[in-house]
């Protein structure tokens, strides 16, 4: 059985690639199209023409742009992602530094929102066919209204600003720092044994990851919702309840079992759009991730950094999606066989 | 032309429940209201949206203790008028729904019918494709196409509409494939009609509620994008108020004045919901097998 899953790993590692690889291309020629020249940016002002076209070749852009594609696709795969402008470090170390407060970020905001969205899922079908029900169905539908960075802004005003509970800038109180070791600061915080930063830290993601769980919840909510809808006409269900089964033994036992497996393909693409959200949400909260300094590159136009975040959010998303869809066979018997 | 019949039957009994549907209703009577704002903006507006008014800056709405005559939800840092700005940036925010969401139809439905109807190779590469754009977190595409792009409502267009087309072509594919296999499309085939003409003609009427309902939604998730690059500063010029940009302005005072904020964040909110209730409730009406439930 466990050679059977890792065939299909392994094939979808084999379909991944091609992907990744026209990613790369997609992400070097749309930004070969920005108006600015990337040497002007990296040059000081007074730099002579001979300066400027020795840079030029150094950084090979004299050469056709299918070449600088192959030459610049060589270094990434050798872990080089070039430097950047404005820092001037290796972008791969850049990102290592970031990337490790966004996954920590993502993992929290995928928890809440699996509990959000399950919870409200069955909170939904419960009220069904009540009047209750039906403001369930209207506030679901005006959650799915609200993305996630309107949720953090609108968080940061009712419990940041007018409860004054709970802090929204950073990652650790002004006055705390923690050595770092593995790169995430929830394990440096153990590792170093400072239980309370490891606290205080939570603290500080729990608005962030909130409001990225608020933007996935809705659509989870109501698939398993309508999931659930269509579980319960089946035979099964009848049979246990006729058995004399309890109807929330009945849910939790054959309904929600079933039912989870829609729900569960539906949060792998949900988690994949979950982590495109960070973005937007490391901007609002000033939490010093991978979305973070991809806006930052953006609005310096340091085209490196721009280059290697696209390229791991991408690679993120393909990663998430794996995953997804490997637990979905493994949870799924039907599927296992069929295959 | 039995398909167009089929469909016009289904489609009639559709528009019925559309019209008693309180959802559709509310939604369009929302939009309605915006668009009555968006185009008379020079006339319901009380003030130039960019009119400074440093005296005056950071005033509350006229339920709040610091208001100002005249201004009644207040203004921003310069003094601004934040009503007239909400109303001025309605205009932005509909224009990019609207532009976009007719740009996603077309690519996205053309490339759905074309890989859906002839199916093989064409519809394998269709599907990869849109396999590839999905695999961008679409804030992130969004952002690196406009970098690349440069800043300009027609650009932001061009990026949604580059973005997006996978959602529908994803979609209305399999919707066409299982229009496909209706017989009514083999005997147009039969009839000598061309294959354009049998996609066009037979193919298109029977998706065209999926379509509609699918439109709505694009406008919304169209006004999301556009106030999300315009609060990065990537969107329009910086004398054209829209909504994202009045949210970025208004975070730096949020201490001392948060209506700056929640205005504008309400104003995109209740323009969403109103695309939302919309495609919701034509998606109920359409849908035969909702309405068993």
């Amino acid at each position: 059985m466990s050679g059977e899953i890792l065939g299909i790993v392994l094939r979808r590692i084999l379909i991944a690639i091609p992907l990744m690889l026209l990613v790369s291309l997609l992400v070097f020629v749309v930004l070969r199209l920005i108006p600015a020249d990337p040497i002007s940016m990296s040059v000081p002002p007074n730099a002579t023409a001979e300066e400027i076209e020795a840079l030029r070749r150094e950084m090979g852009l004299h050469l056709p742009i299918v070449r600088q594609y192959f030459i610049w696709l060589g270094h990434v795969l050798g872990g080089d992602l070039g430097r950047s402008i404005a820092f001037g470090q290796p972008v791969t170390t850049l990102i290592a530094q970031s990337l490790p407060a966004t996954i920590e970020l993502a993992v929290f905001g995928a928890l809440f929102a699996t509990i959000i969205g399950i919870g409200g899922g069955l909170l939904m079908f419960a009220l069904r066919g009540r009047a209750s029900g039906q403001v369930a169905d209207l506030g679901s539908t005006v959650m799915m209204s609200i993305p996630e960075f309107l949720w953090a802004l609108f968080l940061i005003l009712l419990f940041g600003v007018s409860l004054n509970l709970l802090p929204f800038a950073g990652r650790l109180p002004p006055d705390v720092t923690v050595p770092r070791a593995t790169g995430f600061l929830l394990l440096d915080c153990l590792v170093s044994g400072n239980i309370k930063a490891f606290f205080q830290a939570i603290e500080f993601m729990l608005l962030p990851s909130l409001a990225l769980a608020l933007g996935t919840a809705p659509l989870i909510m109501r698939v398993l919702r309508s999931s659930l809808m269509d579980v319960i006409g089946e035979d099964y269900i009848t049979m246990a309840r006729l058995r004399g089964v309890p109807e929330r033994r009945v849910i939790a036992r054959h309904g929600l079992r079933n039912a989870l497996l829609p729900t569960l393909s539906l949060m792998g693409v949900q988690f994949g759009f979950l982590f495109g959200g960070t973005l937007l949400v490391e901007v609002i909260y000033s939490y010093p991730g991978l979305g973070n300094m991809m806006v930052e590159a953006v609005r310096n136009t340091d085209l490196p950094i721009i280059q290697g975040a696209a390229l791991v959010f991408a690679l993120a998303v393909l990663v998430i999606n794996l995953v997804v869809d490997v637990l979905y066979i493994v949870v799924n018997p039907v599927l296992r066989r069929a295959r | 032309m039995s398909g167009a019949g089929a469909a016009s039957l289904a489609g009639a009994s559709g528009w019925r429940r559309m019209a008693r549907s309180g959802r559709v209703i509310a939604g369009a009577s929302i939009l309605l209201a915006l668009i009555i704002c968006a185009l008379g903006a020079h006339w319901i507006a009380p003030f130039d949206p960019n009119e400074q008014d440093i005296l005056n800056a950071l005033k509350s709405p006229v339920w709040g203790l610091d208001s100002a005559e005249g201004h009644w939800l207040g203004t921003d840092n310069l003094g601004r008028d934040t009503l007239s700005r909400l109303i001025y940036g309605s205009r932005v925010a509909l224009f990019v729904a609207f532009c976009a969401a007719i740009g996603t139809m077309i690519v996205g439905t053309i490339l759905a019918l074309v890989a859906g109807y002839f199916g093989g190779v064409v519809d394998w590469i269709i599907s990869r494709l849109v396999d590839l754009w999905m695999s961008f977190p679409p804030v992130v595409l969004s952002l690196i196409l406009i970098v690349g792009f440069g800043v300009g409502i027609g650009n932001v267009i061009l990026a949604i509409v580059l973005v997006d087309w996978t959602r529908f072509c994803r979609v209305v594919r399999s919707e066409v494939l299982v229009i496909r296999r209706q017989t009514y499309i083999d005997a147009a085939r039969l009839a000598g009609f061309s294959h354009w003409r049998t996609m066009l003609r037979e193919v298109l009427p029977a998706a065209l509620p999926l379509i509609i309902t699918l439109m709505s939604l694009e406008m919304g998730i169209a006004v999301i994008v556009e106030a999300i690059l315009s609060f990065v500063g990537m969107s329009v010029e910086s004398d054209i108020p829209a909504w994202g940009v009045m949210i970025s302005d208004a975070r730096a005072d949020m201490y001392q004045s948060s209506w700056g904020l929640i205005l504008p964040i309400s104003a995109i909110v209740v323009t969403v919901l109103a695309f939302n209730l919309l495609g919701d409730g034509l998606r109920r009406s359409f849908d035969a097998r909702l309405q068993q439930h």
